[in-house]
């Protein structure tokens, strides 16, 4: 828990490097080309770059604990109302797909350790190889265009306001498409494992106890495997992000990641850094939940 | 004791074969290996061949006809060649609408300009290309050519320099340990904590864009998985006692780290290094996409993806197929070439 | 007499294949029959095939060995290799079962111990969880683990090496098997432990009056317990028998050659027998004895006084803890003789050597080398001193720089040292050393992987000669070689001595080496001296009931008195 607030600091102190430093004055990138040298120093003063770089920092980290980045440099929309109201969308998608797929996987990729060697393993890993290389983007154009204007399953894009009907009616395709994607690598990822488990000594002693090979991989291998995919969930997330991210554009979903994406190519930059702060926060409570799930799995760590 | 070995023969004076070439010599035996290696070979020297312009040197050269049929497909209506032609350039009807957040919004006038700017010099375009054209006649088969070029060369530079970083970084945390390593790991965990698109997509917003500019972007976020596997190499050798040996003998810490470990670890630095080159072509082409990747006067994969999605909806399928077969053939071949690099040099294998 | 056979193994062949193209025949058609009621030893070296014809036993090969049509395996009248997977999951864990070289990795790391006895319970005899958890708790307690109620919610990380593997015997008998295939059981194990396991094997095999398969390579092991001797190199049966007949009148010369390289404590010869002898001139082991001893007259090239180490282990985010490796040792080595320091693993023993030559950094205490204090040298002046104290470690797989050829790693203490005037002058040096250890010239130009482990520890020794050292540490060079390499490399490192008149500070967990190599003996426990002696001093009158304990432990091979069943 005590480990984060280092890691935050680094993430506040980076992202205040890149924007407030690296990034030039913002006013130039605001007042755009029409404004005189005034307006430009009322600008600044305006958004307190003409204070000293400590100050600024302050004010960021002040900026980071209440919630308050101010409003975005071009829709003049306050930034914790743009972060509330995309926050959910994207988690719409992205909690499914991360669940499903992580189940998914790891129940197939049970069932090709089991046949390690056969020409179904050998078939479903090569067909993975393949399908990892073809490009997301590939994916979402294809399969909007096929399940969506011509099969015309689902519809191509769109939001509602109700929940329900999001998750129902918009979110269905994108996540399927995630889906998708996201069990090529996995599985063969999580098939590696397994089979870095069946060649532990405990398995023989299972076998050697007359446990039938069904018991000694669904019981004995299953659960030891479970500990690298729990670490790999975790290190897998930011994949999911850009998945999401991806999807939000195509799909025209009101979500974070069409938020950043709209916001970079604007020059918005509270909106950015509001955006990768908190979602920095976010990957670090998930990876935090890891470790305790971490825990509970591994008996041979114990809780402090 | 039996003194000296019973050696009549004058003893053969010839160096032994390395690991490195044994590594090599059972590359060579897996065809599988082999035939990807040949495949990515030809990409790279095609990718050559197109930086000194022997190929697809006029991609941007408007040959043929808007939409201008594959030549397998010639037989096909064109109507949207008739339409363009009739209508001037432009104002195609974008039949799935994207306008606010379509990242190359910005860009279609700019391009059309430029496009209505060289049709006035046209005189004759083809009515079908070698694999189609695109909506300024260009052809897709040259423009997947050169797109590649762009592709591989940031793929390629890119994990280079991010192998260097997370090589040096890696090195010095797992050698060293303590303070530096807990250093490293503060900053390892700052990195990692942004998702990585983001932390892409924050470079993006404050780097001028330009192939440069990805480039660095990619190597200054992507390092952190080289650095974790390399710090674990260092640290695992660190413990060996073939460095304790070398410390014993007096070997300083430089020679330690270079001379004697990093040779040790350099399969997984190397396995590393092509499953980067993969998977920053696959990022170039996401940021291509999204208009943060290569400038609007280059064509790279993405900037190609990103004008078909477009176009298949009015059914004009195939740069959308170029783009996407052309990336997918190099990376599958790639992704096994990595897997057959890793059976090859397992130390486990020997 | 074939009733009385519990299980025959005919023309057994093991093939791996390695690759597409190339296979390796581990086992080349073996046969012998195992006894009811017996215990049964399969002794041999690294490679002579001893494991993997258990292993074919029970099916527990990998998936690349090939068995042919030919080898049978007879068991209740019925082959075992052509038996169902089916019929093999019964007998596994209910009429056979198995222990192995390793327990710590031989358990499941995520369940208690408790469930994995009972999981066996639950599957061959039918028990209800409920029952099976309170058999688990007294078979537990019959194996002789304390606490055995609590135990039995333990994961095993939380048992001893020792407790790991009386862990796994009780898994092993809890169905009440006919055979117990033990595979090298107590090799991972401390001594005083390993004398434990084996007596608890031997009383439970009397007990349930089962057949044990017994696979070790320490013929001192097999006088003990075994019946039946079988004895095995390069995948062969070179001789089997009655174990009084083994050990009293060896036929084949490599049984002869097994039983005498080993030192012993009660003798010891100038140089010891190594296989070659036997093998070609069938082997007079008449060699001279040679004294051993130091006195005080004896000069005194290092003298190590009240040396600390500490490690402290990072708990927390601030935290530390300390944890004492060697506490308040001092000791004298004199010049041209050889300090023995035994000890279970956890004594400190190899801290100790690391410690005074630097490698790590003492806590305190000071380590006199001709007088001066190395602890306190900086790291300039410590690079003179370097190059006379050297170390070579125990496993000769990790200790040479596979990337390095012969030649590099001979070469570069000599650069870094600046010994010899130019790389022509070296190689000489190297080519010189190479065959001084016993090792062909052409060696200069191959690497580390084309040597077999013996091989490796020559060139490793070969590395501390090129900087003509003073002081050698052996930190269990010859632990992790087979008997017979053991002994070449025994006799090299005493011509050594002999030759260049070296220290040697000799870090063995192995009683009998240590005994036959040493001129005072240094035994330690927990971090501190027990007791320092000459040699034979401490063998005939130990002092401390910690030496007494040791020494008991050693297995003492044949006695001609054994009553054998």
């Amino acid at each position: 828990m005590w480990q984060m607030i280092p890691t935050l600091a680094g993430v506040i102190l980076l992202i205040f490097f890149l924007f407030n430093w690296v990034g030039g004055d913002p006013a130039q990138v605001l007042a755009g080309k029409i404004s005189n040298p005034e307006q430009i120093a009322n600008i600044r003063k305006q958004l307190g770059v003409d204070q000293p770089y400590w100050y600024q920092l302050w004010v960021f980290v002040q900026q980071v604990f209440t919630f308050d980045f101010g409003r975005s440099w071009s829709t003049n929309e306050e930034v914790s109302r743009i972060l509330l109201t995309r926050v959910g969308p994207t988690l719409t998608i992205m909690v499914p797909v991360l669940v499903i797929e992580t189940v998914l996987a790891v129940a197939l990729a049970v069932m090709v350790a089991y046949v390690r060697g056969s020409l179904t393993d050998r078939t479903i890993m090569v067909i993975c190889t393949t399908a990892m290389s073809i490009s997301f983007l590939v994916y979402i154009i294809f399969g909007q265009w096929l399940f969506g204007f011509i099969l015309g399953w689902f519809p191509v894009q769109g939001w509602s306001e109700s929940y329900w009907r999001n998750l129902t009616h918009y979110a269905p395709l994108p996540i399927m498409l995630a889906i998708f994607v996201g069990l090529a690598p996995a599985l063969r990822l999580y098939r590696s494992f397994f089979l870095e488990e069946i060649n532990q000594d405990y398995v023989r002693t299972a076998r050697a106890k007359g446990l039938p090979e069904k018991t000694v991989m669904m019981k004995h291998v299953l659960r030891n495997a479970l500990i690298p995919i729990l670490t790999n969930v975790g290190i897998y997330l930011p994949s999911v992000f850009v998945g999401s991210f991806l999807l939000e554009v195509f799909f025209s979903i009101p979500g974070l990641g069409r938020e950043i994406v709209t916001a970079v190519n604007r020059s918005d930059f509270p909106v950015i850094k509001a955006v990768t702060v908190y979602l920095a926060v976010l990957t670090m409570i998930v990876n935090l939940l890891v470790d305790v799930m971490y825990k509970l799995v591994d008996p041979r760590v114990s809780f402090k | 004791m039996s003194a000296v070995l019973p050696d009549n023969a004058p003893p053969v004076m010839h160096q032994s074969p390395g690991l490195w070439t044994l590594a090599w010599r059972r590359l060579l035996n897996d065809r599988v290996g082999v035939f990807c290696l040949a495949i990515v070979v030809a990409y790279v020297s095609m990718m050559l061949a197109s930086y000194a312009g022997l190929v697809a040197g006029d991609w941007n050269k408007e040959k043929g006809v808007s939409y201008a049929n594959p030549s397998f497909l010639a037989g096909a209506e064109n109507l949207e060649a008739r339409e363009v032609t009739n209508r001037d350039f432009g104002t195609t009807a974008k039949p799935v609408d994207l306008s606010d957040i379509d990242p190359l919004a910005p860009r279609y006038k700019e391009w059309e300009e430029r496009a209505a700017k060289i049709a006035v010099t046209e005189v004759k375009r083809a009515e079908t290309l070698a694999f189609g054209g695109d909506k300024w006649g260009r052809d897709v088969l040259e423009k997947a050519i050169k797109g590649s070029e762009v592709s591989i060369f940031v793929g390629l530079t890119a994990a280079l320099f991010a192998t260097l970083i997370g090589t040096i970084l890696g090195a010095l945390a797992g050698y060293w340990g303590g303070r530096v390593n807990d250093f490293l790991e503060w900053f390892y965990n700052i990195f990692t904590s942004i998702p990585y698109i983001l932390l892409i997509l924050a470079f993006a917003a404050v780097f001028k864009r330009g192939l440069d500019t990805i480039i660095v972007i990619l190597a200054l976020t992507g390092w952190t998985g080289i650095y974790r596997l390399v710090r674990a190499e260092y640290i695992k050798h660190g413990g060996r006692e073939y460095v304790k040996a070398a410390q014993a003998i007096g070997a300083s810490h430089f020679s330690r780290m270079f001379v004697h470990i990093l040779p040790n670890a350099s399969h997984v630095i190397l396995v590393q290094l092509s499953q980067h080159v993969v998977s920053f072509i696959k990022a170039e082409v996401i940021l291509s996409f999204l208009g943060l990747g290569v400038p609007v006067d280059m064509v790279s994969w993405g900037t190609m993806l990103a004008e078909a999605q477009n176009e298949l909806v009015i059914g004009k399928w195939w740069q959308l197929f170029a783009a996407g077969a052309s990336m997918a053939i190099l990376v599958t071949a790639f992704s096994m070439l990595t897997d057959s690099l890793r059976d090859a040099l397992d130390p486990k294998l020997k | 007499m074939s009733e009385d056979n519990l299980l025959q193994v005919q023309d057994l062949r093991v093939t791996f294949q390695v690759d597409k193209h190339s296979t390796f025949e581990a086992v080349k058609g073996i046969s012998f029959d195992i006894p009811v009621n017996r215990t049964m030893a399969l002794v041999g070296e690294s490679g002579s095939g001893k494991s993997v014809s258990a292993m074919a036993i029970l099916g527990l090969l990998p998936d690349n060995a090939i068995i042919p049509a030919t080898s049978r395996i007879l068991y209740g009248g019925a082959d075992l290799l052509k038996a169902t997977p089916e019929r093999l999951q019964d007998i596994r864990g209910k009429d056979i079962s198995v222990i192995f070289q390793e327990p710590m990795t031989s358990l499941n790391p995520v369940f208690p111990v408790g469930e994995q006895i009972g999981e066996v319970l639950r599957l061959h005899m039918g028990m209800t969880p409920r029952a099976a958890a309170a058999r688990a708790v007294e078979l537990l307690s019959e194996v002789g683990i304390p606490d055995p109620q609590l135990r039995v919610r333990s994961f095993p990380h939380e048992l001893s090496g020792g407790q790991q593997q009386r862990v796994m015997i009780a898994m092993a008998i809890a169905c009440e098997p006919k055979l117990l295939i033990a595979d090298e059981p107590t090799t991972a194990l401390d001594v005083t432990i390993q004398k434990q396991i084996l007596e608890l094997i031997a009383g439970l095999q009397e007990k349930h009056h089962m057949s044990v398969l017994f696979i070790t390579h320490d013929l001192g092991v097999v006088g003990e317990i075994a019946d039946h001797v079988v004895v095995m190199q390069n995948g062969v049966v070179q001789e089997q028998g009655p174990v009084r007949a083994i050990f009293e009148r060896p036929q084949h010369p490599y049984t002869k050659a097994l039983l005498e390289c080993r030192p012993r404590l009660d003798r010891r010869p100038m140089r010891l027998p190594v296989i070659e002898d036997f093998m070609t001139s069938g082997g007079s082991a008449n060699y001279d004895e040679r004294p051993r001893g130091v006195t005080a007259g004896d000069a005194v090239i290092l003298e190590v006084k009240s040396l600390n180490k500490t490690f402290f282990l990072k708990e927390g985010f601030f935290g530390k803890r300390a944890v004492p490796a060697v506490k308040d040792v001092s000791f004298k080595l004199a010049r041209g003789k050889t300090l023995g320091l035994v000890g279970e693993s956890g004594s400190g023993k190899t801290t100790v050597g690391l410690t005074l030559m630097r490698l790590h950094d003492a806590t305190s205490g000071e380590v006199l080398f001709e007088g001066r204090n190395l602890l306190g040298l900086s790291d300039k002046e410590m690079m003179a001193y370097r190059r006379r104290i050297q170390i070579i470690f125990q496993n000769p797989y990790a200790s040479l720089n596979p990337r390095f050829t012969v030649g590099n790693i001979l070469t570069e203490p000599m650069k870094i040292h600046g010994i010899g005037k130019d790389q022509k002058e070296r190689v000489e040096m190297a080519f010189h050393l190479l065959s001084r250890v016993g090792l062909p010239e052409a060696s200069f130009y191959k690497y580390p992987h084309e040597f077999s482990g013996g091989q490796r520890q020559r060139i490793a020794i070969a590395r501390c000669l090129t900087m003509k050292p003073d002081v050698l540490i052996c930190d269990e060079s010859v632990s992790a070689l087979d008997v017979s390499v053991q002994a070449q490399v025994l006799n090299l490192l005493q011509d050594l001595q002999d030759e260049y008149g070296l220290s040697y500070i000799f870090i063995s967990h192995d009683l009998a080496v240590v005994k036959y190599i040493s001129d005072e003996i240094m035994v330690m426990n927990q971090g501190e001296i027990v007791e320092i002696a000459n040699a034979d001093e401490i063998y005939l009158n130990p002092k401390q009931d910690y030496t007494r304990k040791l020494l008991a432990s050693i297995p003492k091979g044949w006695d001609a008195n054994r009553a054998v069943a």
